[in-house]
């Protein structure tokens, strides 16, 4: 019994992990090009705390999954986005990882 | 990471192109360097920047060309350079879903070549302009190259298409048609180039030709 407690907080625990993965989803206007946007996984692919990362350009969209511990400094990819010459629009965290946001995206194409 | 690009760089050099096409980006993000070939039956033109910042870059270019001799059918003189260039991002527009630039490129340096008797200083201020979306692109310039006794004044016009969206990751293929003037001084040459585009996340290929020849221009952002 106590066994079969222990198994079902794991797996709820995993569950609750999953949901709450630490994902931005950023809006951004100009983003027209993929051999223009580079600049902008460059930078952010340099951060230490960020993970998975997609790219959007119809639906003009980066998402960036935080690393396992980590937390995504919001402020900080901001200005890494704007030092690559884009804007940022709109700023949300989202409970998906980016491989759900990719799925979701490509569904709806 | 310095490895990869020096192999890149030297697989651009050895390509041993030039370019003068680099329109629709002639410079990376800030700390970002970028390398643009273009060749062509008469030019041919290598060019290197490094953004020092959002809006500025600095970069050196090489290039060659051909112009026809006044009165002399199928005569042509060729002319050398080397230059030190200045890229400036004079205004962005970012819109939900298109970008729109103003680009100014000067040139300082040295051209050589036939008919003259020894180097001269050589200038250039080039304006460029650019409006493009996922599916459309559109870009002009003019790019006057002025030394003692030395005119190569181009003016263009390109326009294009996407044949589909593509995913940020996958190759993307457009078609561009460019109508271009050059003018030496005492003549002139039209062009009219069909090109294929082909666009990934760090390489730019355009492939063309003409009743000329062939035209081939590359961007690598190492």
């Amino acid at each position: 019994m106590k066994v079969l407690c222990a198994i079902v907080v794991a797996a709820s625990l995993l569950v609750v992990g999953a949901a709450q993965a630490n994902t931005v989803k950023l809006s951004v206007n100009g983003m027209v090009c993929a051999f223009c946007a580079q600049g902008i996984e460059k930078r952010l692919s340099k951060m230490p705390e960020n993970g998975p990362l997609y790219i959007n350009l119809k639906q003009k969209v980066v998402a960036i999954q935080a690393k396992p511990g980590k937390t995504i400094d919001v402020d900080k990819v901001k200005a890494e986005i704007t030092e690559a010459g884009y804007d940022v629009v709109q700023v949300q965290t989202v409970p998906q990882t980016v491989a759900a946001i990719r799925a979701e995206m490509k569904a709806k194409k | 990471m310095v490895r990869r690009r020096l192999i890149g760089l030297g697989l651009a050099l050895a390509l041993g192109l030039c370019s003068g096409g680099a329109l629709a980006l002639p410079m990376g993000s800030k700390g970002e360097g970028m390398v643009m070939l273009d060749t062509s039956p008469d030019q041919r033109e290598l060019a290197a920047n490094f953004a020092v910042s959002t809006v500025d870059a600095w970069g050196v270019a090489v290039g060659r060309w051909s112009e026809p001799l006044h009165g002399v059918a199928a005569h042509e003189r060729s002319r050398e350079f080397v230059a030190a260039t200045y890229t400036r991002r004079v205004q962005r527009w970012n819109l939900p879903h298109a970008q729109a630039n103003v680009w100014l490129v000067g040139m300082v340096g040295q051209v050589r070549g036939q008919g003259l008797n020894s180097q001269r200083s050589l200038g250039s201020l080039a304006v460029m302009a650019d409006y493009e979306t996922t599916r459309v692109y559109v870009g002009a310039g003019l790019r006057p190259m002025r030394a003692s006794g030395v005119r190569h004044d181009s003016t263009w016009l390109r326009g294009g298409f996407s044949f589909y969206e593509a995913e940020y990751d996958e190759v993307q293929p457009w078609f561009v048609l460019e109508a271009k003037r050059v003018n030496f001084g005492g003549s002139a040459k039209n062009e009219v180039t069909p090109m294929l585009r082909f666009i990934h996340k760090r390489v730019f290929v355009e492939i063309g030709g003409n009743r000329d020849g062939a035209q081939f221009n590359l961007m690598w952002s190492p």
